[in-house]
């Protein structure tokens, strides 16, 4: 028998699984390798970057005025405490940002995708879905993303936390009818543990390096990218989508989770920051790093 | 027998002053004054005669009313600007304490027209020293979707004040300083006024 290099088996994951896994594979390993390339890309620049001298804080403002945007924040990091309260007081969040101008252009456009597509369809779908029932297709999401949040626990050597969450997978697929219900915090009141791999990375001490702003996810950090990657990785929902759904309904799904998250937010988080900022890009960026600071924390 | 009585009455009243008298002095605490604060600002959402869309104009003026007074805006004002502060004149400080309480004022007040019974929950309170508290609160929306608040107090010869809100670990200062400072690097403060003036427009 002759073997057909062209032909339908000519790998070694073709023969096992035939021609159309073979293309997923191929479409899984495109997807982790561009959603790695980006962060460590810059990752690698960061490291390349010049190192911004300690100044104390006085001069720094006064100097700060003629230096570049971008390592301003990191001057002013640097002040020194003056007496009585004023160290909490002059305290600027500090961000590393050298991609401004890009990530001003993403927030722009993530802006309009929010006012003018997502918006409307959250909107619509409000006044057609009860809330009830939304919040049951969030449990359910809920409830099939445990294993994210539950080897998180893990990772970050949290045990109770992740016998929490095992408790409330038991408790919400069995009695909460698949996950629909969430009978474990109302009932039980065990209360879910938001535990990502962002924030895994960031008790093992790693900075949270470049701000970015991601096409459609919103504000990120090159240590939070990376952790976006993670979570795909822990998420059950990537693998199901990668093995039974095409890709144009896993788009839908994610579309869908995402859309009925907002309609239980309307949008209020989002808004509420931007509505009143006087620069929202700052205001988001600053909100985002102070969250992020404190679940680290936690 | 009538000393016994004497002597029942006086121990119990003693017993019944010890009892309460942490309650009567509480009364000054931070977390006590927030909470009737934020209490008398939740009766006059949910008074049934400002209700409707026509009545919004009176209602967020009795609010205001209500749940300025516990706002040190002043302070608030000072923290934003943080290092800014000390170089402004006189009257430069004060425009901006009013357009900053317009801002703040716009934002929050404007975002109770749509209150639709969230609760509110206190949690605990810390006293840092004499003059600094922290007091933890928690919203519990609706959709059971729950948002840790803290209030940051700041104590005026016994009198708890507000100078900082921290929602999710989102210190409201902070974040119009980040804002402030990043204007007030690139351009003068003549500017930052009058983006801020623009805002309210």
């Amino acid at each position: 028998m002759v073997l057909r290099l062209d032909g339908k088996y000519n790998t070694y994951i073709g023969k096992l699984y035939g021609r159309q896994a073979m293309r997923k594979y191929a479409y899984v390993t495109w997807f982790f390798v561009l959603t790695l390339f980006f962060p460590l890309a810059i990752l690698w620049a960061e490291s390349i970057s010049e190192r911004v001298p300690v100044v104390s804080s006085l001069e720094t403002i006064s100097d700060s005025k003629t230096s570049d945007s971008d390592i301003q924040n990191k001057n002013e990091e640097t002040e020194e405490p003056e007496p009585e309260e004023t160290e909490e007081m002059s305290e600027v969040t500090q961000v590393k940002d050298p991609l401004q101008s890009v990530n001003r252009a993403m927030f722009a456009f993530n802006d309009k995708a929010f006012h003018y597509f997502f918006k409307p369809i959250y909107t619509g779908y409000n006044s057609m879905i009860p809330v009830q029932a939304r919040v049951s297709v969030k449990n359910f999401y809920t409830n099939i993303k445990m294993p994210i949040s539950f080897f998180n626990c893990l990772f970050q050597s949290n045990f109770k936390g992740a016998g929490t969450e095992m408790l409330r997978f038991v408790v919400n697929s069995t009695i909460g009818v698949g996950g629909f219900l969430d009978p474990a915090k109302s009932r039980f009141h065990i209360n879910k543990q938001e535990r990502d791999f962002g924030q895994t990375l960031g008790k093992y001490k790693m900075e949270p390096g470049t701000y970015l702003v991601l096409p459609f996810l919103g504000p990120s950090t090159s240590r939070d990218a990376i952790g976006l990657a993670g979570d795909a990785v822990l998420n059950p929902l990537t693998w199901v989508s990668y093995f039974f759904l095409t890709p144009i309904e896993s788009l839908g799904n994610y579309t869908y989770d995402s859309v009925n998250d907002l309609s239980i937010d309307t949008g209020n988080t989002y808004e509420s920051i931007t509505k009143p900022a006087i620069d929202p890009y700052i205001a988001v960026q600053d909100a985002y790093i102070q969250n992020r600071k404190k679940k680290v924390k936690d | 027998m009538k000393i016994q009585r004497v002597f029942f009455v006086s121990v119990l009243s003693l017993f019944v002053s010890m009892y309460t008298y942490p309650f009567l002095c509480a009364a000054e605490e931070p977390g006590t004054l927030l909470m009737k604060t934020i209490d008398s600002g939740l009766s006059v959402l949910k008074e049934p005669s400002l209700q409707g869309p026509e009545k919004v104009q009176e209602r967020r003026k009795r609010l205001w009313e209500e749940i300025s007074p516990i706002f040190n805006f002043n302070e608030m004002s000072k923290r934003a600007l943080g290092l800014h502060w000390k170089k402004r004149t006189d009257t430069e400080k004060k425009e901006f304490v009013e357009l900053f309480t317009n801002i703040l004022k716009d934002a929050y007040i404007g975002k109770t027209d749509t209150y639709s019974g969230e609760k509110i929950v206190f949690l605990k309170e810390k006293q840092d020293e004499k003059k600094y508290a922290t007091v933890q609160t928690k919203i519990i929306t609706n959709t059971g979707t729950e948002v840790l608040v803290d209030y940051r107090m700041l104590s005026n010869d016994g009198k708890w004040t507000i100078y900082d809100v921290i929602i999710e670990g989102v210190s409201l200062v902070n974040n119009y300083r980040s804002q402030f400072n990043n204007i007030l690097t690139k351009s003068s403060f003549a500017d930052l006024i009058q983006k801020i003036k623009d805002k309210k427009g």
